[in-house]
């Protein structure tokens, strides 16, 4: 990707968002706008200064709806990235895009949604087997069947790499008891002060075997929003800017949505591979130079698949990687450090890339030392994207 | 015409608890020590078994109408007469031993009976038997006295059934011989409301996911509706695809709507357990198999008839097909059959009827008494459950022959078999279900899945786990 080149051009100069909760009782256009106006205050920017809009097509808000709001006169730039939370960092990467190539000079990505108090992507959306479309074909494999949750879906991968690696529920709950270690010190999260156990990972309920409920991140309703611009502009602004060193989407082979069962090797996310071997052909850099990871945690298998394909570790040993609080504050590789979504709010991944962005400037709540560039992917098991900043 | 009432679900549920909260009952001493002519006797009515005593003139279970039964598929082996009396008890007789009789009554402490006295006063005075799990610790032996005692398990409810509101009752009943448990039962029963004028209170339809079906695919939703499972096949080079498209990503052709209908077999490649949230038509938990096809591509769809503890990856099943309706047919997955049992039909008489409730020493009147029967609501006398457990037992220990131990059989009760029906019972064995565990307790098991069919539907499904070897006396030969 020459636009995105080993000299930065585009970087975050701010972010914002709502409260996290399990009921807003605000529209979702409203819970946009408020998130956008914090990360312009943010940066220190003004919303006549935004001249491009980046969101999911999975968003309710129209960018159209959201200019109106933001008194926008003039919107340069608009894109909507597919496959659910996979358009996370994609937002960014377009938006650097657009900036790097002078089609925009401020885009703002944004992502609102009342997840827990309006539709629940957890529930059994039956109309999505109906649709006339290569995704309702898709989701016709599956949906009959009885395999029809998000949770189900990755549960097929999990018990399949469970048996290929040896991997069992507990390494599945370490991951969790990281991200509650976490987000307990976090007051954004909606498990702020409620850290668990890996006993109480152990003790929650089967949602679909082999994925306990402990192992599914939480519902929530809120909106997160970020602000990218040029990196010379973006030296100007308020903050330290947090360098997009590297932006990249992926898709792998035989890719479906959520339920990619028919690759030779079903054990292993081949479309966050894609996305790495871009990050850190991109940044110059390789797995050893990263200082934190915010990986995309919906559910915790997906969390180990990721350092293997990231190449943290070798595959298959993701177990014994994280053993021993390895990716937990003060460990080798600190992950998640805001809680995730499994301990601070389900806002797609946007909330993931707003904590990367605080790792660069030094005021996490739970800051991880050094300089060094912090990862950041989208959601897994979908064609997905990630990002480096530093 | 409203029921009235009696008792609130919460004073049902305390009263529930305060019989649970008693724990056992008394041991109670079988009337008779285990004896050849009882176990005779249930031989004569229930019959089929080989290798057990049974007079061919008078196994009444074996009377096969000619017109109604395929000739390749009768069991030619009748079984030879046998007047050597037997050493030791059909297991499915367990229960046969301790039953009250004519004249008896339940003991006062039987949680059985309470819970039955107060789902009458709560205002439901209607009873079926829904499940009958035993499990068998040894064999028992002609001339050792058992006992029985029984606690309540579990009360569920109220619960809102085809046959009306009601409640699960199931209780687990011990028979020990000299203070040695022998053999235990779950048994549940539904207790309930009968729904008369409102039959229109059947279960509201169930909004069934269907497949979006395209000009690329429609092949493949013909075959399952026609009994098949059609896997791509590239015309030019051969490669397999699942799921399809119209264009072979190995060559390039462009899909001719060529195709190869599979076996119908494979192995578990990976699978899920649901249990939440709900799924449309499905009572959860549901296991949904990833099938690996010995045609070189996977397949989803749901493990029916596998209890999911005994799921594991390598699971050799066999294709099924689930009818949604008229159009659409769902690819599914059974454990698949190492072997089939030859079918046993059996002409359900009247004299069958009563004479297997009678040698189970079961004399409720509707296994009797016609005119009762249909004030109950059936149409005639129907089969006891003593007799269907044996039935299933008998079915599967005379196909298994000598040296095989029945450990234990789970009973699920269907429609009822009423007189002058016809009960079909076939098997399959499905060992690898069997050999799950880790423990070798279990891997020289099998387990032979049972169903039963009569007019009315399935009568009885069942699964019985046999023991290629005797099974060991006392508890250290039990399960660890």
């Amino acid at each position: 990707m020459p636009v995105i080149s080993n000299e930065p051009v585009a970087a975050v100069a701010g972010i914002g968002a709502t409260e996290f909760s399990k009921e807003s009782g605000r529209s979702e256009l409203r819970l946009a706008v408020e998130a956008i106006t914090a990360a312009l205050d943010d940066a220190g920017l003004a919303a006549t200064d935004v001249d491009g809009l980046v969101t999911f097509t999975m968003d309710s808000s129209a960018e159209i709806a959201v200019a109106r709001e933001l008194g926008l006169d003039e919107l340069r730039f608009f894109s909507q990235i597919g496959y659910g939370g996979g358009a996370a960092c994609a937002t960014v990467a377009h938006a650097a895009m657009a900036v790097a190539t002078g089609t925009a000079d401020v885009v703002v990505c944004y992502r609102a949604l009342n997840e827990r108090s309006g539709r629940r992507f957890g529930q059994v959306a039956a109309a999505l087997s109906g649709m006339p479309t290569t995704s309702g074909i898709d989701n016709g494999w599956h949906y009959p069947m009885g395999l029809a949750t998000p949770a189900a879906m990755v549960a097929m991968i999990a018990r399949r790499y469970m048996h290929v690696y040896g991997a069992t529920s507990e390494d599945f709950g370490r991951v969790t008891v990281a991200a509650r270690r976490h987000a307990a010190a976090n007051p954004a999260a909606w498990f702020y002060q409620r850290p668990v156990t890996l006993e109480e990972h152990q003790q929650s309920r089967w949602i679909a075997e082999p994925l306990r409920l402990l192992d599914c991140c939480q519902e929530s309703d809120g909106a997160v929003a970020i602000v990218v611009t040029s990196v010379a502009r973006a030296r100007g602004l308020r903050w330290r800017p947090a360098v997009i060193a590297a932006a990249a989407q992926g898709s792998g082979p035989g890719q479906f949505i959520m339920t990619s069962y028919y690759r030779d090797d079903m054990a292993a996310l081949p479309e966050i591979g894609v996305v790495a071997r871009q990050l850190w052909r991109q940044a110059g850099l390789d797995p050893a130079d990263v200082r934190t990871a915010i990986l995309y945690d919906h559910f915790t298998p997906y969390v180990l698949l990721q350092l293997e394909e990231l190449g943290f570790c070798a595959r298959g040993e993701a177990c014994d990687f994280i053993a021993d609080g390895a990716i937990e504050l003060g460990g080798r590789l600190p992950l998640n450090t805001h809680g995730g979504q499994l301990g601070e709010a389900y806002i797609h991944g946007m909330n993931g890339i707003a904590e990367a962005v605080r790792q660069v400037r030094g005021t996490s709540v739970n800051q991880v030392p050094g300089d060094g560039p912090v990862v950041v992917t989208a959601g897994t098991g979908v064609p997905t994207s990630g990002l480096i900043l530093s | 015409m409203s029921a009235a009432q009696a008792m609130t679900p919460e004073e049902v549920k305390a009263a529930a608890d305060r019989i649970a909260a008693a724990g056992d009952s008394r041991p109670r001493l079988a009337r008779d020590p285990v004896n050849w002519p009882t176990i005779r006797t249930w031989l004569e009515a229930i019959g089929g078994a080989a290798g057990t005593v049974a007079d061919a003139d008078t196994v009444l279970a074996d009377t096969v109408p000619a017109d109604t039964v395929p000739a390749d598929t009768v069991p030619a082996d009748t079984v030879p007469a046998d007047t050597v009396p037997a050493e030791t008890a059909p297991p499915a007789m367990i229960q046969v031993w301790t039953m009250p009789g004519l004249h008896g009554s339940r003991e006062s402490d039987d949680p059985l009976g309470a819970m039955m006295a107060l789902m009458n006063e709560a205002g439901y005075p209607a009873v079926i038997a829904t499940n009958c799990d035993q499990t068998y610790l040894r064999e028992v032996r002609v001339g050792e006295q058992l006992a029985v005692s029984a606690r309540l398990l579990e009360v569920t409810g109220p619960k809102r059934t085809a046959l009306g509101e009601g409640w699960f009752v199931t209780t687990r009943s011990t028979w020990t011989a000299n203070g040695e448990p022998v053999a235990t039962m779950d048994f549940r029963v539904l207790k309930y409301r009968p729904a008369r004028g409102e039959r229109s209170a059947a279960p509201a339809a169930q909004p069934v996911m269907r497949s979006m079906i395209s000009a690329d695919t429609a092949f493949f939703w013909e075959g399952t509706a026609a009994g098949e499972l059609r896997v791509q096949a590239c015309e030019r080079c051969g490669a397999r695809r699942h799921p399809p498209g119209p264009r072979c990503p190995a060559c390039g052709a462009m899909a001719t709507g060529s195709y190869v209908v599979a076996a119908g077999t494979g192995e578990v490649y990976s699978y899920v357990v649901h249990h939440h949230p709900p799924v449309p038509g499905k009572k959860l938990p549901i296991v949904i198999a990833l099938v690996e096809l010995p045609e070189g591509v996977r397949m989803t769809g749901e493990l029916l008839g596998v209890a999911p503890e005994r799921v594991r990856i390598g699971l050799p099943v066999r294709a099924d097909f689930t009818r949604i309706d008229d159009d659409l047919a769902l690819p599914a997955w059974r454990a698949g059959a190492q072997a089939t049992l030859p079918p046993r039909v059996i002409d359900v008489t009247p004299t069958f009827v009563v004479a297997s409730a009678l040698a189970t020493r079961d004399y409720q009147d509707v296994h009797h008494d016609r005119d009762r029967a249909i004030a109950s609501g059936a149409k005639d006398i129907f089969l006891n459950i003593l007799t269907t457990t044996g039935l299933v037992q008998q079915y599967v220990t005379a196909w298994a022959g000598p040296g095989q131990s029945v450990k234990a059989i789970s009973i699920r009760l269907g429609a009822p078999c009423q007189a002058g029906d016809t009960l079909t019972l076939t098997g399959e064995v499905t060992s690898a279900v069997g050999t799950a565990a880790e423990g070798t307790a279990e891997d020289s098991e099998r387990v032979i899945a049972v169903t039963g069919r009569c007019g009315l539907g399935d009568h009885v499904t069942a699964t019985v786990r046999l023991a290629d070897s005797r099974i060991p006396g006392g508890p250290e030969g039990g399960k660890g």
